[in-house]
């Protein structure tokens, strides 16, 4: 029975899958992490990671080889525990030929729901996902933005308590993006609790509270995303300029990239009062200087450069997980798991 | 079982909209308008023949519909992913494929009533007689065509379609030979008879009763529905637990 205040909690999760040599091959070795009520929790990783299998086995879509699975204190397996869970897959399909408002029908009967109750619901939820006025359309004529916004909202029918959504902004524009956004956000403010599997860092800075990133099957570190990249005791400092740049600044910078001209460079947080001063003193225009972070990609390279291959896949034990964490300053405030 | 009806109803408004149906159902009823205007036929054709046609084109009108829908259904549902948001909530795999089968099972039906109904027209303008004993034809086509489905649903959990269909088929065919494979092996004589528990699909064999002779008494057909209910059920029962097993 899972801890109160929690909504979903998996514990030592495992897959393994035969292959046609006769071995076994490890999709997930051992992920464990719980998401709190009423949270945005952001599954991240590389591709292979092992972020679709696990929720896959969350939501009885593959048959674990070993673990814990719990929505809301109830055993995911058990019949009624996915009742409150709504879930958008990753590039979801819906049955091409029925309209909008037939499948979200079929869905929410699937739901519990009655013809009449859906067919109240659909106009405002549609709406809300920004498909107001496309509940006859059939799903065959939605664009792949429509298809993922249709997704949303099959996932929010009958207000679930648990949301778990698949890259949900994969394959949307900009706007598209910044809607699920806060359409995540507005599923949190009323109550839902949101598992996010994504790639995209900007989604998961926006809108997670904590996050679990994962690596070969393996928790690789958990936390909250500005702890997890923040380079611990570095500063990124922007100026505008041309020319060199003053003595005094030219002698702590570690990193720089350039841009017409504007100028991006690394210094030791020890280092701002000093080189804030001398830029005051030349032509250089100080425009910002903010702790320095990682982009995810660069966490993710440096993580699988940190974690060895395994020897053979079929036979490799499950590494370390503190083998699998980046050798990162700044992670040190982040739960690195070890356990 | 709400959610079982409301998957078969999405089955059931799926299945109505795709080509095969229709083909199958407008040519068999060409064929059947065609039947009594053949020169061999004509006017010396017997309307026995006729019937023994038309039940024919029923029953192999009924194998083609449901194993056409039953082949791709669930192997097209796992590649399109559309399967998915259904099993992600509180729906159970056995409901999935009994629901699969149950809208299926309701199409051929309507189909196979389709094209008795047209039969039985085409029958009452040609010969003058309305061939009423083509429901029973129908029943026994539709319930064979019922456990076909379900044979053809337990192949596709695992399999591609074009495996299935050979399974399926493969079925049909053995199923058909096990009465007069036990006949040929015991020999003629009083026992010659397969008994009643031997597991086949000849109590579904009724094209000659019925169209030469006086039809299938009403224990046959209760017979019939019990050997129905039992493969549909065993049937259904090992689709779902294959099914089951299967990582999506």
């Amino acid at each position: 029975m899972g801890e109160a205040g929690q909504a979903i909690r998996i514990e030592h999760a495992r897959k393994d899958y035969g292959q046609m040599s006769g071995g076994r091959r490890e999709a997930v070795s051992d992920v464990s992490f719980t998401v709190s009520v009423g949270a945005i929790h952001g599954l991240l990783g590389p591709n292979g990671a092992g972020k679709t299998t696990t929720l896959k086995m969350l939501l009885g879509l593959v048959r674990p080889s070993g673990g814990t699975f719990e929505i809301l204190g109830k055993d995911a397996a058990s019949p009624g525990a996915r009742s409150p869970l709504g879930f958008l897959p990753e590039q979801p399909y819906f049955p091409s030929h029925l309209s909008a408002l037939e499948a979200l029908t079929l869905y929410g009967r699937l739901a519990g729901m009655g013809r009449s109750d859906v067919e109240e619901a659909a106009p405002g939820l549609l709406e809300r996902v920004g498909l107001d006025g496309q509940a006859k359309t059939q799903l065959s004529r939605f664009s792949r933005g429509m298809l993922q916004r249709f997704g949303l909202a099959q996932a929010w029918l009958k207000t679930p308590s648990v949301m778990v959504l698949d890259e949900p902004a994969s394959g949307l524009d900009p706007i598209g993006q910044r809607d699920v956004r806060n359409l995540m956000l507005e599923f949190r403010e009323r109550g839902a609790t949101v598992l996010l599997s994504s790639h995209q860092l900007s989604e998961v800075e926006a809108v997670c509270d904590e996050v679990t990133i994962l690596n070969r099957g393996l928790v690789a570190a958990r936390g909250h995303i500005d702890d997890l990249l923040n380079v611990k005791g570095q500063c990124s400092v922007t100026v505008r300029g041309s020319g060199p740049l003053p003595t005094e600044v030219e002698a702590v910078v570690t990193e720089t990239a350039s841009s017409g001209e504007r100028r991006i460079f690394s210094i030791a947080e020890k280092d701002v009062r000093r080189v804030v001063d001398a830029l005051d003193d030349s032509s250089w225009k100080l425009v910002s200087v903010v702790p320095k972070r990682d982009s995810l990609e660069d966490y993710f390279s440096r993580m699988l450069a940190a974690t060895p291959e395994p020897a053979t896949p079929e036979s490799a034990p499950a590494a370390p997980a503190e083998s699998a964490a980046p050798a990162d300053p700044g992670t040190d405030v982040a739960e690195e798991v070890a356990q | 079982m709400k959610a079982v009806l409301a998957l078969s109803e999405a089955v059931l408004a799926d299945a109505v909209r795709k080509k095969v149906v229709w083909v199958v159902l407008v040519f068999a009823t060409l064929l059947a308008f065609t039947v009594p205007s053949l020169p061999a036929y004509g006017g010396e054709v017997v309307s026995a023949v006729y019937r023994d046609v038309v039940l024919a084109l029923m029953f192999a009108m009924s194998l083609v519909v449901g194993l056409a829908l039953a082949v791709t259904r669930i192997p097209g549902e796992v590649e399109r992913r559309t399967v998915f948001p259904v099993l992600a909530r509180d729906v159970r795999r056995w409901q999935y494929v009994c629901a699969t089968w149950g809208g299926m099972f309701i199409v051929v039906g309507l189909v196979v009533l389709a094209f008795t109904a047209i039969a039985i027209a085409v029958g009452a303008l040609a010969y003058h007689e309305v061939m009423s004993v083509l429901l029973k034809g129908a029943f026994a086509a539709w319930l064979e065509a019922g456990v076909v489905v379900a044979v053809a649903l337990l192949f596709s959990t695992r399999f591609s379609p074009v495996t299935s269909t050979v399974g399926a088929l493969a079925f049909v065919f053995i199923g058909h030979s096990i009465p007069g494979l036990f006949t040929t092996l015991v020999g003629s004589g009083e026992h010659a008879a397969a008994p009643w528990w031997l597991p086949s699909l000849g109590v579904f064999d009724i094209i000659a009763p019925v169209a030469h002779g006086s039809g299938v008494s009403a224990v046959h057909l209760m017979g019939m529905s019990v050997a129905f209910v039992a493969w549909a059920a065993l049937l259904l029962v090992l689709a779902s637990l294959l099914f089951s097993g299967r990582d999506l």
